[in-house]
């Protein structure tokens, strides 16, 4: 009886019921954290969308941001390198230098950069940061009403655009020191947050071989993109798989329910559009491009054959829907996630995936997009009688290869001779004196992961987050993998070179002393505006 | 070096399969009214529209600039004087191709496109383009295409392959993918608004009246950065094209007649039924007209290149010079596919909504009548005496506006171009009236019609 009212509560009346949370309410943790959603967004540096931080342009007609208060200081652009910018004084970039610039919320739907692992090295030119429109700038158009120029790569968002975030970033907390493990696209990025170890890559299928390398250890190390072995939408040319562990497997191990929901998985949808299967899509408002909901190189735990669905098997119920022993194996549709939480389910560690048009992807997707699904998401678990010892983080697979000033000393060398290059021409770091951790085998240091990579935005929001608190501890997305073996397993580390033993811990956004009494923040999933009371829709 | 989901060309061999299937089916709506009917749509739809608001002040600013003549050297020559808005943002009388350069008195190489809704063209790519493969490699796509089979397009095809032909992109060759990168062609073009660089047209903008939006939008340093200040320029530009509802009102009797709230004329019918049937004129072969699924608006193409060998234009003056062909996808104003000859003299197919409004046709503005188009369908094959001029050996000089080396590019293949000389033309003349009937109705602005059907 009480699991029925809970349900009931949970479904959305309101008030919490005392006792009603979930059953992951049970499980042991050191931190008063029971519920962990990731939500893991596509393709953002740290200064485009932060650069100004916290002052937007404010023009006529476009949603206000005005930074509160004692609003600390935060690493963006200075007046020098809005005004002087290396960018433009170095000619090496041709007819792309320039200085950084504001793109107008009007500007939503935008090219795509040069998000490779070796192109981002270059960008940054051993730390001087001064060649992105040589390198990174624009890859492909963006649909027909996308805005293009040559130093697109500079272009910035303020807080007339991103207005969610920033107005999160108010109340809540941020750091400004949060980098991707190592230079590179989307798939390395979605491992390094669910595993920190991207080497260990088997070929399954190859008619391209530019996204791995030789780690100089008899393996492979991934560091590019590629589809996982066996998904059933993975392309039909080329498809890999790891042979680490994951997170999964240690949250697997101790009964832990977990899962990762990604918009588009269940196959057997149709579309309000009629797509349906691999095939489903969505037309994006914003940038008028039709995209696939699905993209299978996005989903991490789909290369391990422990923690994989690669047939996309429906779940064997809804109160199954995260345990172990369920047919999908933690792998899941993004509905499946809204289901769950509002049947008294709420796994104790979420990663969502929105849909395509929603990911933030420049190109096929972008911010305005973004902010309806981080906003729908986040209102719908403020609501949640669970939020109060819940944590929602935001952070991205990578930079997509927008500009950011802030280079990260190499932590993680690399020697390739042809793919890395951030220090010198095939090198990562300095070979002997820079730290270079090992593979999967364990067996010595491995090449392909030159890292930190680049600086990108990560919010934490929680009644247990401080309030407009920026943190400078240096992190990066494995710090995600670290916080859960903290929190759920006494600190267990994966082990095989992973950088979960060596990246920086995120609790110093947490204060666990203040009794969880952040309160709630709803916002206008449209504008990003603070509003008292939440509109009801949730992510397609 | 490639990056994300270059694995995604391939993916078309599978997902795509899936796709087309799907894709089709999001097309179908129901079958034509039957005749005699009461010339309502038996199976009416809702259909969506864009959502109306104000304009941003970037769409506004973009307003300003497309009706500034002193944009051009010649200090006359607004994109809205080629893009009239009186004229569906098209043309506003016959000339082949309108005049421009820093005079006016050079005549341009092609008939103006209207400039309705082109915000819904996908970018130019080899096959359909869901699973975004990034740094596309055109050469590459068409080479791996080169091989397969063209299918047929007919009407109602329910054939589940999807086809790998070249589609998408703005111009009459698809050379550029953003409503932007098209705005900037005219001001550079010597023989359109005729500047010769973009500092000059930099220096334009910075004396505007309109010269202080640009500061407040995009910051102090937009005016000291000439390209950047153009490129933001022209995608004001591309704004107002994407958020004023005048190029894209979805307002045309077709489209109340989906809806249910419009009768069409027995001749409209019966035009509606011969647009749709394969056997006739076989025109929603590529001029789709059909809903979506989700009730997004017929667009009246599906944005692909067809070589319809229209005949030369002794009226272009570029035609002169007897040894220059306007080649469409590979050449003379596209450059980077040149190499794939076997799109030579492709063209992409324009949308039909509000082409009764038009007095030049085709990309070459041989056309100046409906009927002149419809009689070129129909005859082309059967009778091409009637279409092409003679030859010295009294011939009709069939796709005289082709090389030879490339009339193995020229259609065929989709009805009505599948016909032989002496069979029997696929429409009779009253056919052809009724199909511009039907034209007519597709035009944008016309809730004050007096058939709107009463409810």
């Amino acid at each position: 009886m009480k699991k029925i009212l809970c349900a009931a509560v949970a479904i959305g009346l309101g008030a919490a019921l005392a006792g009603c949370n979930s059953s992951s309410d049970s499980t042991p943790t050191t931190t008063p954290i029971k519920h962990l959603v990731v939500i893991y967004g596509e393709n953002v540096s740290f200064d485009h969308y932060y650069g100004t931080y916290p002052n937007a342009t404010n023009p006529a007609g476009e949603p206000k941001f005005t930074a509160a208060a004692g609003t600390p200081s935060v690493n963006v652009l200075t007046a020098s390198l809005l005004n002087n910018n290396p960018n433009l004084t170095n000619v090496a970039n041709g007819t792309g230098v320039s200085n950084p610039f504001r793109l107008d919320r009007s500007q939503a739907a935008t090219a795509d950069m040069n998000h490779d692992y070796t192109a981002e090295q270059q960008a940054y030119d051993g730390g001087a940061a001064d060649l992105f429109p040589e390198f990174t700038g624009t890859a492909e158009t963006g649909a027909s009403g996308a805005f293009g120029t040559t130093g697109l790569v500079m272009g910035y968002y303020d807080g007339n655009t991103v207005t969610a975030l920033w107005n999160y970033s108010q109340h809540f907390a941020m750091s400004d020191n949060a980098y991707s493990d190592q230079y590179g696209p989307s798939s390395p990025g979605a491992i390094n947050v669910i595993a920190g170890q991207t080497n260990g890559f088997v070929v399954g299928k190859s008619s391209f071989t530019d996204y791995f390398i030789a780690d100089g250890q008899g393996g492979k190390t991934m560091m590019g993109d590629v589809d996982p072995t066996g998904d059933t939408c993975s392309s039909t040319t080329d498809q890999g798989s790891l042979t680490g562990k994951n997170i999964g497997d240690l949250l697997n191990e101790k009964g832990i329910s977990w899962g990762w929901f990604e918009g588009g998985f269940d196959l057997s949808l149709t579309n309000a559009d009629g797509s349906t299967g691999c095939s489903r899509t969505h037309t994006s408002s914003v940038t008028n491009s039709l995209k696939a909901d699905y993209i299978p190189h996005h989903q991490p735990f789909q290369y391990y054959k422990s923690t994989s669905n690669p047939t996309h098997v429906r779940p064997t119920s809804t109160q199954s829907i995260g345990q172990q022993g369920d047919a999908a194996n933690h792998q899941y549709d993004l509905q499946d996630f809204f289901t769950a939480v509002k049947a008294g389910n709420f796994p104790s560690v979420t990663f969502l995936k929105a849909s395509g048009f929603q990911d933030a992807h420049a190109g096929y997707s972008d911010p305005l997009d973004e902010q309806t699904f981080v906003t729908q998401v986040v209102n719908f678990l403020e609501q949640q009688p669970d939020w109060n010892n819940t944590a929602v983080l935001v952070l991205y697979d990578d930079s997509d290869g927008w500009y950011d000033h802030q280079f990260a000393k190499v932590g993680n060398g690399s020697f390739n001779a042809t793919v890395d290059q951030v220090t010198s021409a095939g090198n990562c770091g300095t070979k002997g004196t820079t730290a270079q951790a090992s593979g999967v085998a364990g067996k010595g240091a491995v090449d392909g992961r030159c890292g930190p990579g680049a600086r990108q935005p990560f919010i934490v929001i929680s009644p247990w987050a401080k309030a407009n608190f920026v943190d400078h501890t240096q992190t990066t997305q494995a710090s995600v993998v670290k916080f859960i073996e903290d929190n759920w397993l006494g600190g267990e580390r994966l082990g095989g070179g992973s950088f979960d033993a060596t990246t920086g811990s995120i609790e110093g956004m947490f204060d666990f002393t203040n009794g969880g009494k952040n309160p709630v923040l709803f916002l206008d999933t449209s504008t990003g505006l603070v509003v008292s009371k939440p509109s009801a829709g949730l992510p397609q | 070096m490639p990056v994300e989901s270059r694995s995604m060309t391939r993916v078309w061999a599978t997902a795509f399969t899936l796709l087309a299937g799907a894709f089709l089916w999001r097309y179908s709506a129901g079958a034509p009214a039957p005749a005699g009917s009461d010339g309502l749509n038996p199976h009416p739809v809702q259909l969506r529209r864009p959502a109306q608001a104000p304009l941003s002040g970037t769409a506004e600013l973009g307003r300003q600039i497309f009706f500034d003549p002193r944009l051009s050297a010649a200090g006359t020559m607004a994109c809205a004087t080629c893009h009239n808005p009186d004229h569906a943002f098209g043309p506003p009388d016959g000339l082949a191709a309108r005049f421009g350069g820093a005079k006016g008195e050079l005549q341009g190489n092609r008939a103006v496109p209207g400039l309705r809704y082109l915000y819904l063209v996908p970018n130019f790519s080899i096959g359909p383009d869901i699973n975004e493969a990034e740094n596309v490699n055109l050469n590459k796509m068409a080479t791996q295409s080169a091989g397969l089979a063209r299918a047929q397009k007919t009407v109602g095809d329910a054939t589940s392959a999807v086809a790998m032909v070249p589609q998408g992109g703005l111009f009459w060759d698809g050379r550029v993918n953003t409503l932007e990168e098209q705005a900037k062609g005219p001001l550079l073009n010597p023989l359109e608004m005729a500047n010769p660089d973009i500092g000059t047209v930099a220096t334009k903008l910075r004396k505007a009246p309109y010269a202080a939006s640009f500061v407040q939008l995009f910051g102090a340093g937009i005016l000291q950065n000439p390209g950047l200040l153009v490129d933001e320029a022209m995608f004001a530009v591309a704004r107002f094209q994407v958020e004023d509802v005048s190029f894209h009102p979805y307002s045309s009797k077709y489209d109340y007649w989906l809806e249910g709230k419009a009768r069409l004329t027995p001749a409209e019918e019966h035009g509606l039924q011969l647009f749709e049937d394969k056997d006739k004129a076989n025109c929603a072969g590529c001029h789709l007209d059909k809903p979506g699924r989700d009730g997004a608006p017929p667009l009246f193409t599906d944005f692909q290149y067809e070589g319809l060998g229209a005949p030369r234009n002794k009226e272009l003056s570029v035609n002169k010079d007897p040894h220059y062909y306007d080649l469409g996808l590979c050449g003379p104003m596209r450059h980077d596919i040149a190499a794939q000859t076997q799109y030579c003299g492709m063209f992409r197919t324009p949308s039909l909504r509000n082409t009764a409004t038009r007095k030049v046709f085709f990309h070459n503005g041989v056309y100046h009548t409906l009927e002149d188009v419809l009689a070129f369908y129909d005859f082309r094959d059967v009778q091409p005496e009637k279409v092409y001029s003679k030859g010295p050996d009294g011939k009709p000089r069939k796709f005289d506006d082709t090389p030879k080396a490339y009339l193995a590019n020229m259609d065929v293949v989709d009805p009505p171009f599948d016909r032989k000389p002496g069979q029997a033309p696929a429409m009779t003349e009253q056919d052809m009236r009724d199909i511009i009937a039907f034209l007519g109705t597709l035009t944008d602005g016309d809730q004050a019609q007096g058939t709107l059907a009463v409810h």
